[in-house]
Parts: C-alpha cells; sequence; structure tokens
C-alpha cells in the first residue's frame, strides 16, 4: 500500500513540474516581440532527501537559451543601433508550440499513472468488503 | 492419575502463551495506523484550505484528496470487518 501512495505522490510531482514548465512556455510566448529577450529553458531535477533519492521531480534553476537573438532592420526603431538593426527576441513560436504540446503529453502520462495507483489501491480494498 | 493431571495442568500452562498474540507489537501498528490515518486527515484539511486561499497547487489538493480517499475507505472497511466478526461472536448459541 505505500508504494501506491509513494506513486500518487511522484505523480502528482511530475504534474507539478510540467505545469512549471508549460508557465516558461506561455512567458517566453508571451515575450516574443519583447526586444532582447531570451527564452526561457525549464530544467528537471530529482529530489534528493536525506541524502538518498526519492524518486520524485522538481523543476531545477531557470536556464535562459543562449543562442542568437533575431536581428531586425528598422532604423526608425528607439532601440536600433548605427547599423539601423535592434535585437530581438530568439523566441521561435513553433518550438514553443511543440514544447508546450510535449509538456502536456507529460503531464497526461503522470495523470495516468495517478489514477491507475489510485485504482489499484481502491481495487485491493474491493477484496476486504466482500 | 494425580501426577498426570498435574503434568497436563503445567503443559498447558507452558503452551499457552504461544497462543496469545504478541501485546506490544498488535497494538503498536493499531495505533500507528490510526495516527497515520489522523494525520493525512490533517493534512488533507491543510492543502484543501491551501488550495482555497491559493497557496497549494490543484495538484496536490487532488494528491491529498486521493489519499484521504482511500485512508477512509480502509478505515471504514477495517471498522466493519471488526463489528462484523463481532457480532459473528453474539450470535453464537451458548
Amino acid at each position: 500500500m505505500t508504494n501506491l501512495i509513494e506513486t500518487l505522490s511522484i505523480a502528482s510531482s511530475g504534474m507539478q513540474a510540467q505545469s512549471e514548465r508549460l508557465r516558461f512556455i506561455s512567458e517566453n510566448i508571451a515575450n516574443e516581440d519583447t526586444p532582447g529577450y531570451r527564452r526561457k529553458l525549464a530544467t528537471f531535477e530529482e529530489v534528493i532527501r536525506g541524502g538518498e533519492g526519492t524518486g520524485m521531480v522538481r523543476s531545477g534553476p531557470v536556464e535562459l537559451d543562449q543562442s542568437d537573438l533575431a536581428r531586425t532592420f528598422s532604423p526608425g526603431h528607439p532601440m536600433a543601433d548605427q547599423t539601423g538593426y535592434y535585437d530581438g527576441s530568439n523566441v521561435n513560436l513553433v518550438v514553443e508550440v511543440a514544447d508546450a504540446r510535449e509538456a502536456q503529453r507529460s503531464y497526461e502520462a503522470n495523470l495516468r499513472v495517478f489514477d491507475q495507483a489510485r485504482q489499484m489501491s481502491q481495487n485491493l480494498l474491493e477484496i476486504l468488503k466482500r | 492419575m494425580d501426577l498426570r493431571t498435574t503434568l497436563a495442568v503445567s503443559g498447558y500452562a507452558g503452551a499457552k502463551p504461544g497462543t496469545e498474540p504478541a501485546a506490544s507489537q498488535t497494538g503498536g501498528n493499531a495505533a500507528d495506523m490510526a495516527k497515520s490515518f489522523t494525520e493525512t486527515m490533517r493534512e488533507s484539511e491543510e492543502v484543501a484550505v491551501q488550495a482555497m486561499t491559493g497557496d497549494a497547487d490543484p495538484q496536490a489538493l487532488v494528491q491529498a484528496l486521493a489519499e484521504t480517499q482511500l485512508a477512509v475507505e480502509t478505515a471504514v472497511t477495517i471498522r466493519d470487518r471488526v463489528v462484523e466478526a463481532y457480532q459473528e461472536i453474539l450470535r453464537m448459541p451458548v
């Protein structure tokens, strides 16, 4: 029974991490037109408790994508330099949408595991009731 | 004859402790179970309040509620079985 209860909390931590990842994606999409914005990357790490891995996951420190910013030619822009270019963001909408879909699938997988563990322990209790 | 009866009585008395449950162990487990049950209930209530005030995530709420549901179902099932066994004893013709 403790294994099934632990499965519940591990799956719950997975859902938590994936929802945080989706939040970063929404921040990236919202800042697509912000000049100088670097897209945020969600990192994951295992939760260590008492020097031992618990199997649970949590999101680690945020990393910024260090790839080149998109340079746009617009001499009238207030942030344009001498050459007439200004730095946009390095957010690619297609990448973000694909990442969001991946987060959704991972969330669903964790949700299924959660539901399965719950059903397994409920089925176990059904035997006692007879 | 007298000697035999004494032997039987002492033998019975010697064997009797084997039929007794290890009292401390059983009591400890039941107490632990009851304690973890109340603990689970208290935690889930806390998480529910936090979720309502926006401090906890919905995942945490769902997890706490699922754990509480399992704990309550276990407790109710065990109680039903105990009561059933007790009634069975009461119905025994003396």
